[in-house]
């Protein structure tokens, strides 16, 4: 009996440890990152003999899923039909919430097992500890040269590509046509005329309707940022690329927004109502005008709303260009040092990469969501097969980007959402925004 | 008969290695972990770097928020367990008697604990919503108000709001807690009482409370572990916003390490958290046992 116990407990000490066994991983390098490498193709290396790829994808909506990993991708998914197509590469591929993604990554990482191919928003932050390859050492050449060269210059770091982009939206202007004809209000161009133009709609319906949609929230506070001090002539980097938050305009502009809330012509509670919460109050009647991306009419359609919404560029101050503000999204290839064969593995890397951006699936995959592209091959397909796509395509052209190659990106993205949430409750915007400068600038 | 003796010393050991393993693979070495990590550089990419000393603890403490997040900590602490358990106590009181429909009630009451946090504060933002919410759509209804009533008017409203998800959620396990030991009092010392003359109150401050005590004690000490460490109520119903006002320190520091990607800082206000927690768990533990040997 006391034998059998004893195996019994020995055995319950080694499930306890296997349970707690990781895989051996790969460390990740140390060095600064390399400098880029030429343009050439990776080398015709075997890759049947057998990589397999952990890729992390974030999850756009609830199609992702089912797209990459059940049946949405004409009754079969992606994974399998790369497999098929590409015998020799295993994928490992898990789609993961944008709520869940930074803290899974960041666990990886510090458990020494980045994956190999990462979908995500940000890169930056994981250049300068060189866990990051150069795009050019395993994208090929053709598929590089598909990408708008716009995009592209948003993942450069030290005059090196870190990332591609996946897809964009752009931000524009949506209006109610007949909340705003009804209250004889035309689509404001300039700040003034945004002011005018929600008293005007205040007084009409008797504050029925707002007139206006603001996001102040946690996710979304940049957003609003870039919307009206880029608007102000501001922004968040000067002409040299140097931060330069607590410029006079950007205090202003951040004011102006703040002021449109406390005079009651927004949502009431911006700190807490998130894009889709206005997205609702819009697609509801109930919102009037809204800033918000190219995927507004998929979203109000989906549910079962039949707004009569037009677009127009984003309200400026007076003698201020507006800009447009346009959202990229990235993927990226990690180092992994303890690869037996770089070469087959980055040709892996530049297969799956030929793959997801080959039309055939790309597209489906944009359209699926409401995006925009990031590479010319699929402008065609994506027009004919909605013209609307057209004019989108011609907005995002014009968009101004978030500077997310910079390493303290992260930090400024909150800070500015904080400032503006200070301020929405008495709080100081120039102090604010010097103290955020101050920090990220020295 | 001493080697059998001797044996049997060791036994409970060898019965209990099995658990001490788990814990200490599971709980002890990631708290261990931790505290190294809070002595260790780590860089926004998340690449744990050498020994900085206390570094990441003064970053932590002049961080703006600090301040605020450590008074909302304690106030969503007090306010969450204390209320809870005077709710919880005056339920499982109600509870304890024999009424129809008491199994029923029971049943109900187990709901809220046992759905998800999150479920229940994202139910939560629904109805205390000033559009579309329920609280709102019934009043009107029943004509009890004639315009929709804005119940997140202020950033100290909104964390009243996560105390009162916070203390919704927490009542019924303080309730199953008391009446289990409710139900393990003798009847006949309540008999006894009232042959003596005892009144409610008095029934109430010297048999009861004494009787349920060692209840009490389990629950308020796991509840101060639990709520302190809870994170789905004000990560859902606010994340924090505006301004970190409404931040408790377990949002602080997930919002500080996975959105501005200050993860030095994260850990050591994570240490700071566990520290805190076992003193607070420590003093009230000590107070109620030493409470108990002297009566």
């Amino acid at each position: 009996m006391k034998k059998f116990l004893a195996l019994l407990l020995a055995a319950v000490m080694v499930f306890a440890l296997a349970a707690c066994g990781q895989q051996a991983a790969p460390a990740p390098a140390a060095e600064a990152p390399a400098a880029e490498a030429p343009a050439e193709q990776p080398a015709e290396a075997p890759a049947d003999e057998g990589v397999t790829l952990d890729v992390i994808i974030c999850q756009y909506g609830p199609n992702t899923n089912e797209w990459f990993l059940g049946s949405g991708m004409n009754g079969t998914n992606f994974v399998d039909k790369f497999e098929s197509e590409n015998p020799g590469i295993k994928l490992n591929l898990e789609v993961i919430s944008w709520n869940d993604v930074h803290q899974v990554v960041d666990t990886r990482i510090a458990n020494n097992n980045a994956p190999d191919i990462l979908n995500i928003d940000t890169f930056s932050e994981f250049v300068p500890d060189g866990l990051l390859m150069p795009v050019k050492d395993y994208c090929p050449e053709d598929l590089y040269n598909d990408f708008f060269p716009a995009f592209i210059a948003e993942s450069v770091i030290d005059d090196t590509v870190w990332a591609v982009p996946d897809l964009a939206s752009a931000r524009a202007l949506f209006y109610n046509v007949d909340l705003l004809k009804d209250a004889g209000v035309e689509v404001p161009t300039t700040w003034a005329e945004l002011e005018d133009a929600c008293q005007a709609i205040l007084d009409y319906y008797n504050g029925e309707i707002y007139p206006w949609g603001i996001d102040m929230t946690t996710d979304e506070g940049q957003a609003c940022f870039a919307y009206y001090a880029w608007g102000n002539g501001g922004g968040f980097v000067d002409a040299d690329g140097n931060w330069a938050l607590n410029s006079p305009e950007n205090v202003e502009a951040v004011n102006f927004a703040v002021g449109l809330v406390n005079k009651g012509f927004t949502n009431p509670n911006p700190a807490t109502e998130t894009r889709y919460d206005l997205q609702d109050m819009f697609a509801a009647g109930k919102l009037a005008m809204l800033l918000t991306t190219n995927q507004l009419p998929t979203y109000v359609s989906d549910k079962g709303g039949s707004i009569n919404m037009a677009t127009a560029g984003i309200p400026a101050n007076e003698g201020k260009t507006g800009s447009s503000v346009g959202v990229m999204d990235r993927v990226m290839a990690f180092k992994d040092d303890s690869a037996p064969d770089q070469a087959a593995r980055n040709e892996a890397i530049g297969k799956f990469l030929k793959f997801f951006y080959d039309p055939e699936n790309y597209v489906g995959w944009v359209s699926m969501e409401g995006f925009l592209p990031a590479v010319n091959s699929a402008v065609e397909a994506l027009v004919a097969s909605d013209p609307s796509f057209g004019a989108w395509l011609d907005v995002l052209g014009s968009c101004q980007f978030y500077p997310a190659a910079k390493a303290e990106w992260a930090t400024v993205r909150q800070g500015v959402t904080t400032v503006e949430q200070n301020a929405l409750i008495g709080g100081d915007v120039q102090a604010g925004l010097d103290a955020l400068q101050a920090e990220v600038a020295g | 008969m001493n080697s059998i003796q001797g044996k049997r010393k060791w036994e409970p050991y060898v019965w209990l290695l099995p658990s001490i393993l788990l814990i200490s693979i599971f709980v002890v070495f990631p708290i261990l972990i931790v505290f190294k990590l809070s002595f260790s550089e780590i860089t926004p990419g998340g690449v744990i770097g050498g020994f900085i000393g206390f570094r990441n603890f003064t970053d932590a403490v002049k961080l703006p928020a600090f301040k605020t997040v450590m008074m909302n900590t304690f106030w969503w602490v007090i306010s969450v367990v204390g209320l809870s358990t005077l709710l919880g106590f005056i339920i499982a009181m109600v509870l304890n008697q024999q009424f129809r429909g008491r199994k029923i009630a029971r049943s109900i009451l187990v709901f809220p604990w046992a759905t998800s946090l999150v479920i229940q504060a994202s139910v939560w933002n629904y109805i205390i919503k000033y559009e579309y919410g329920n609280l709102n759509n019934v009043l009107l209804n029943l004509g009890i108000v004639g315009q929709a009533i804005n119940w997140r008017t202020s950033y100290t409203v909104e964390f009243i709001w996560e105390c009162g998800v916070g203390i919704f959620v927490t009542v019924p396990f303080v309730t199953f807690c008391v009446l289990s030991g409710l139900q393990s009092i003798d009847g006949s010392l309540y008999e006894a009482a009232t042959v003596d003359g005892a009144g409610f109150w008095s029934k109430l401050w010297k048999i009861t409370l004494p009787l349920v005590r060692p209840s009490l004690t389990v629950s308020t000490v796991l509840n101060i572990i639990y709520v302190f460490n809870s994170f789905p109520i004000v990560y859902t119903m606010t994340k924090g916003a505006p301004a970190h006002k409404t931040d408790t320190m377990i949002t602080y520091l997930y919002m500080l390490s996975f959105y501005e990607r200050k993860k030095g800082p994260a850990t050591a206000l994570s240490v700071i958290g566990f520290l805190i927690l076992c003193l607070c768990a420590g003093i009230y533990m000590v107070t109620v046992m030493r409470k108990e040997e002297e009566s």
